[in-house]
């Protein structure tokens, strides 16, 4: 099963592409899932229509949902739930309570378990995730590394011990506060779920994200970092959606200011992504509704199959190399002749003869100075001190 | 002292109404200090000013004479989150590093899910205890993370503590066995140190400081069908945790001169509509307006014009609503849901659950309210509207 998520700054136009490749790929005869993984779900509001925690068809070809992490709680996790619900219960009010059952990264795990849930019914080709805005879909891919991590070292630690304890505990026991066995083996089920995901989304040749953009400097910006960040953690980019640009016709006028910085940010979004592209034009009004947003499908996606792989490969690696940490980009066609590399801030700069490309930093490696950068077959190393 | 902070839907200009009121506040002479708790800062760029993680004077000129300062700040979250939870974020980092991830990439990984917003928020909080500023102006994160920031202090700290308690417990008896056992670092009682530190004394402060009478949120939106619905959901969820919501801003509304343009004659017909409908919805919240202008809204003399514009009826530190808004009450084994409705007539009133949403109707106005998740099983068991306060009653529902 191919999966393509659509990622990007809030606002940008995420919800209405992850429902513009949906049904470009059903179009083609794709049998697609589209499904939102932001908790702040939005598939519904678009469509103009309800669309719930319980997958529904809303096309010809496409089946959505929006997951919901308490009603997946309620439905497969019902030990965990039970005990969060008495710990929470405690102190805080059962309406509130309810609310913060999901907290921090419960959400990532539940929309992960989401995504394999999809794959193991068997009955979809392409599944199209909704994602949350950046920072969340990031904190998404790396949960299972996090996860892992902690199954690994403590799991096996904590069950013993609260084995241990509980006896000791029996007394003071105040409604179930230590975890019982079933919790336990509730965190394995998901843990193992988890783990599947983790093979589709870091397998290159199924999964891959594309960004939305819009051309305005502070969203660029954004994109920029979601570039070099997926990258980093496995995900490959095949593609930049350019939303809401300003039509030829829109642009005059009093508009006229705008488009000229428009036209500005789209050459810099040229440069800045070095994958496939498309622009989308500013529409004449609000594009909500099945009519519209298949209509703009359509236009979009007569040539191009949403579903294909539009490139393969990393572009951006992080390892490390005797000793220091390296950054690895693609940049193939370059020559030695015209490179410049330069740490600034918190980006490098790459000047290829007079385009530059500017990538951003993983957060660890802001403030280092460059060792040494070095081209060879089409891929620069950068070392850091 | 005023505590306001901005949020919204992605995309819909906070940090630009954030930065304009708090340029607008300080060029009437107030002690202002405006702060980014996004992680993704757009604050800097906005001003045009290169920020840190420190308070920086930032002076206002108006017609090339001094006219006031401002405070700028850009959080640092992760200098924020070695501050309070330096121990723990140390130990997850040699924990992973031990399994062989890439230190580079341990250091990411030991920010766990959250803590970033938080122990920004709590960076804010002590500034605006330090008694130096009228205002504090907070650039929130998006709907969404914003709104599990501010209710996170409320209640996960209680669930918190019992954990760590538990976690401690545990670790204790556990820690000088396993020492042998196993090959991975164990916790040491500095890491639990920090948990508590970061749980028992910080957590509560800030609660302390979002039910504050002197804080209060402002929903920023554009008149776009899909932002509505969704700050819609944000005031029921900040009423649900009893964040007060004092006005609601309302950007990019096309001006005149758009209408003048063939492409946007439709935009500009649909926009009146969402105009009404924020009007009619958010009521009796008031609306601050302001047109997309013709450039992007970025330095500060830009922002003092489009501050001026926005708070042309208010001033930018006044609380703009005082009465209560929406509120969700326990009342014995279901909830009451109190509206505030100052002129509706009880004939006219009509009350019906539609999917995930009541749809309250006062004559020929309407006001959808999407409902808490806990408040979808229940039954609507009776309405009511006196003294100009509509309550409905909701009770477990009898099938379930």
């Amino acid at each position: 099963m191919r999966v393509v998520l659509l990622t990007g700054k809030g606002g940008v136009g995420k919800t209405t592409h992850a429902i513009t490749t949906a049904l470009g790929a059903a179009a083609r005869g794709h049998r697609v899932f589209l499904l939102s993984t932001d908790a702040a779900h939005s598939v519904g509001d678009a469509l103009g229509r309800p669309v719930g925690a319980r997958p529904v068809p809303i096309a010809e070809g496409v089946v959505a949902q929006e997951v919901s992490a308490l009603d997946e709680l309620d439905r497969s996790w019902g030990a965990l739930q039970k005990f969060l619900r008495q710990l929470l219960k405690e102190e805080t009010d059962e309406l509130v309570a309810e609310e913060l059952l999901v907290f921090p990264g419960l959400e990532e795990l539940i929309a992960l378990r989401a995504i394999r849930d999809v794959e193991a019914t068997g009955e979809f080709d392409v599944c199209v995730v909704d994602c949350a805005p950046t920072g969340s879909t990031l904190r998404m891919l790396r949960f299972p590394d996090v996860l892992r991590i902690f199954m690994e070292n403590f799991f096996e630690l904590e069950r013993r011990g609260a084995r241990l304890l509980k006896p000791l505990l029996e007394p003071f026991r105040a409604g179930g506060l230590v975890p019982g066995e079933e919790m336990f083996d509730a965190f394995e089920r998901l843990w193992s779920d988890v783990d599947d995901v983790r093979e589709i989304l870091m397998d290159t040749s199924r999964t891959t994200a594309r960004l939305v953009v819009n051309p305005t400097q502070v969203v660029l910006e954004e994109a920029r970092r979601s570039f070099a960040y997926l990258s980093l953690y496995g995900v490959a980019t095949d593609g930049v959606i350019v939303n809401r640009v300003l039509p030829r016709v829109a642009g005059q006028g009093w508009f006229g200011r705008w488009a000229a910085r428009e036209q500005a940010m789209l050459e810099e979004i040229r440069t800045s992504f070095p994958i496939p592209r498309i622009e989308v034009p500013l529409e004449p009004r609000e594009l909500t509704g099945l009519p519209a947003l298949q209509a703009l499908a359509g236009r979009l996606y007569t040539e191009r199959d949403p579903a294909a792989l539009w490139r393969q490969g990393r572009p951006i690696r992080l390892r490390t190399h005797s000793g220091h940490p390296r950054l690895e980009i693609e940049l193939p066609g370059a020559t030695k002749e015209a490179l410049e590399v330069d740490a600034r801030g918190d980006s490098l700069v790459i000047r290829l003869r007079d385009a530059s490309r500017i990538v951003a930093l993983p957060r660890s490696l802001v403030g280092r100075p460059i060792r040494r950068a070095r081209l060879r077959e089409g891929l620069l190393a950068v070392d850091f001190e | 002292m005023r505590v306001v902070l901005y949020t919204g839907k992605g995309g819909v200009g906070k940090t630009t109404t954030a930065a304009a009121s708090a340029v607008w506040a300080a060029s009437r002479g107030l002690r202002v200090l405006v702060a980014s708790a996004d992680a993704a800062h757009s604050l800097g760029d906005v001003l045009e000013e290169p920020l840190g993680d420190e308070p920086r004077q930032l002076e206002l000129k108006d017609g090339g004479r001094f006219s006031g300062t401002l405070f700028a700040v850009e959080v640092d979250a992760r200098a924020e989150v070695s501050r309070h939870w330096g121990a723990v974020s140390d130990y997850l980092g040699q924990l992973f590093r031990h399994q062989g991830i890439e230190e580079v990439m341990a250091d990411e990984l030991a920010l766990l899910p959250g803590l970033e917003e938080l122990t920004t928020l709590l960076a804010v909080d002590a500034w605006a205890r330090e008694g130096a500023y009228d205002l504090v102006v907070v650039d929130c994160a998006p709907t969404d993370s914003a709104l599990r920031l501010l209710t996170l202090p409320e209640a996960a700290h209680s669930a918190l503590r019992i954990l760590l308690k538990l976690q401690r417990a545990i670790a204790g008896l556990v820690t000088p066995l396993a020492r042998n056992l196993v090959a991975v670092p164990l916790p040491g009682s500095e890491v639990f140190r920090d948990a508590e530190g970061l749980i028992y004394r910080q957590l509560g402060k800030l609660s302390e400081l979002i039910s504050d009478p002197g804080t209060s949120v402002r929903l920023v939106l554009t008149p776009e069908r899909m932002v509505i619905d969704e700050s819609l959901r944000a005031r029921t969820d900040l009423a649900l945790f009893g964040v007060a919501v004092d006005a609601v801003v309302m950007n990019r509304l096309l001006p005149e001169e758009a209408a003048a343009e063939p492409f946007f004659a439709e935009w500009v017909r649909q926009q009146a509509a969402r105009r009404d409908e924020v009007a009619e919805f958010f009521a009796p919240l008031p609306i601050l307006a302001a047109p997309l202008q013709d450039d992007e809204v970025v330095g500060l003399a830009r922002l003092q014009a489009h501050g001026r514009i926005l708070f042309r009826d208010h001033a930018p530190e006044a609380l703009l609503s005082s009465e209560p808004g929406l509120e969700f009450r326990r009342e014995g084994s279901g909830y009451a849901l109190r509206l505030p409705l100052p002129n509706a007539r009880a004939e006219e009133l009509d009350v019906t659950r539609v999917g995930a949403q009541l749809m309250v109707r006062t004559g020929a106005l309407r006001r959808p309210i999407p409902l808490p998740r806990h408040l979808l099983g229940m039954d609507v068991s009776g309405a009511r509207c006196r003294d100009g306060i509509l309550e409905v009653r909701f009770q477990p529902s009898e099938t379930a």
